[in-house]
């Protein structure tokens, strides 16, 4: 056998020039981030000179303002973040399981789909109403609140993943007559994991909302309690210096899904549009 | 022209392939008819056939993946309708396109056959080094499929079905989406290997050149499935061209049975040929 070797694609100049496009789009985002964040500042400026400070403090003023809510109320920051990360977990593991179930199992499908387009057109406010008459324990409440609402998030693009899966790497895979089990754990939930970044990244932004709105309601520690309180005496600082925490909390939380999403994902091709 | 339907092939060796008057229908659609074939161990056989003809139908039998309507199918002396199962590791498979897994590398790609049949980490990594460097793709273990040619994933792929050791290879036209010059390099190279290793390769194709180039046998297929003829190439009818002419002509009428007209064929011979001639 003394052919040539084929040569892979040209693959080490488009990466290096891709490497450089992506990191020159990142910056602009972080330009028109923070372009963005100060004429929303310089706008708070002007309007706070006119009209008085509990309508609309100064910018300075809600920066000091977060300043204090760091120090004194990180506990509230804590375990709120403790429960969007417990529910979001659950919601991935039980809607995943779902999704799976769903798209794998004709027989059930029908069952689960129903119950699953149900929730979704129950509302969040639904839930939260519910979920005070149900359960005593306010963890228990809000815990409830999130899984449910999250869950369709999951179970709906992990079944979609399902269904986009390969028949020719199904077939691929039978050739070797794998167990049902060793099906499930080299094919399937390989190819579902990009479904649940998907999902994943979805639902954090929604889940940030749904979390405070539930301990609003529901409880007497977090950031959507504390928030409660801060209205209830008038602290307008306070409100905005939450709001803007729970915007960082936010960008925060993608960014680690990004950065998740790339290490786990750094199989997939990176698809241009010129 | 001697073009016999239904024969059993005389072979030397015992049979690791048998097809005992196989049939099969799709609905009222009858894919494979009366098939008789067998494939003796360490033999190249192709199955050629226009599209249509079965040729698929006749692999997913082979695999275990489609029960026959009628008749026995017996891989390494198994009768498949009872126990699929028992061919595990004693049959490996290359498709059209590579199939490889996107977020495996090469390796892991190469290892995952071998994963299921259950061989240990640490000698399921070497023996797969080793199968890659064998396919001349040391050099790529860490790379995944997106970041190959067409031709080397289609290596990937062949040496992931030839890593679990199996007696039989069946290669389902695993050439057919590669360019010319790629194809005809890994089509010496597989023969190579296979002949090297002992092994029985089957392999469909519709490329009549394809056929004469790498098999011991050609066995050709006329839609429903069955034998309308089986040739052996001898390697004079390989090295002279017009012998090798005639001989894809007799193969090229058998696989279109008696729509192609003498014209027809002569043309489609020099067009094949040209191509050939220009390729070398």
């Amino acid at each position: 056998m003394t052919m040539p070797q084929e040569t892979s694609p040209q693959i080490g100049l488009p990466d290096r020039r891709l490497g450089l496009l992506r990191s020159l789009g990142a910056s602009r985002d972080t330009i028109g981030t923070v372009v963005v964040v100060l004429v929303i500042a310089a706008v708070a400026q002007i309007v706070s000179g006119h009209v008085p400070a509990y309508i609309m403090p100064e910018p300075l003023v809600v920066i000091g303002a977060i300043g204090t809510l760091l120090t004194e109320s990180y506990v509230d920051i804590a375990v709120t973040m403790a429960r969007l990360l417990a529910a979001m977990l659950c919601s991935m593991l039980i809607g995943s399981a779902i999704g799976m179930v769903m798209g794998l199992f004709e027989s059930v499908r029908p069952f689960l789909r129903s119950l699953i387009v149900i929730d979704t057109g129950i509302p969040a406010l639904s839930w939260m109403l519910i979920a005070v008459f149900w359960f005593k324990d306010p963890e228990t409440r809000i815990f409830f609140i999130l899984t449910v609402i999250l869950l369709p998030f999951y179970a709906l693009t992990v079944y979609e993943g399902v269904r986009a899966l390969s028949k020719d790497l199904v077939e691929m895979v039978d050739t070797f007559q794998p167990t049902k089990w060793q099906v499930l754990r080299k094919l399937i939930l390989p190819h579902t994991v990009a479904y649940v970044l998907i999902a994943t990244k979805s639902a954090v932004g929604y889940a940030t909302r749904m979390v405070v709105f539930a301990e609003l309601i529901g409880s007497a520690v977090g950031i959507g309690a504390q928030m409660n309180m801060a209205q209830s005496n008038f602290q307008i600082d306070r409100i905005l210096g939450w709001t803007c925490l729970l915007v960082i909390l936010n960008l925060l939380m993608q960014a680690s899904v990004d950065v998740i999403d790339r290490r786990l994902l750094k199989w997939r091709p990176e698809a241009t549009v010129r | 022209m001697n073009t016999p339907k239904n024969t059993t092939p005389s072979v030397v060796e015992p049979p690791v392939i048998e097809l005992i008057d196989v049939s099969h229908r799709f609905g009222t659609h009858v894919a494979v008819d009366h098939l008789n074939v067998s494939v003796a161990a360490g033999e190249m056989v192709a199955l050629v056939g226009r599209t249509g003809a079965g040729k698929s139908t006749v692999m997913n039998m082979i695999m275990g993946s489609l029960t026959p309507s009628e008749g026995v199918v017996r891989v390494a002396g198994h009768d498949l309708s009872r126990d699929r199962r028992a061919i595990r590791r004693k049959l490996a498979v290359s498709f059209q396109t590579d199939r490889l897994l996107p977020w495996r590398t090469a390796l892991g790609n190469v290892e995952l056959g071998m994963e299921i049949v259950g061989i240990e980490a640490g000698e399921r990594r070497r023996k797969a080094l080793d199968w890659l460097d064998r396919v001349k793709m040391a050099g790529a273990a860490s790379r995944y499929p997106h970041e190959l040619s067409g031709g080397m994933r289609q290596r990937v792929s062949l040496a992931r079905a030839l890593a679990v050791d199996p007696e039989i290879i069946l290669l389902d036209e695993s050439f057919s989406q590669l360019d010319h010059v790629t194809s005809k390099v890994l089509r010496a190279d597989v023969s190579a290997l296979v002949r090297s290793l002992g092994k029985t390769l089957l392999f469909v194709t519709h490329r009549i050149d394809e056929a004469i180039e790498m098999a011991d046998r050609i066995i050709c297929l006329s839609a429903p499935a069955h034998v309308a003829l089986e040739v052996r190439p001898t390697p004079a009818q390989r090295a002279d061209s017009r012998e090798c002419e005639r001989l894809h002509a007799q193969i090229a009428r058998a696989m279109g049975g008696e729509d192609i007209t003498d014209e027809a064929l002569a043309a489609a011979n020099v067009t094949l040929l040209d191509r050939a001639r220009k390729a070398q």
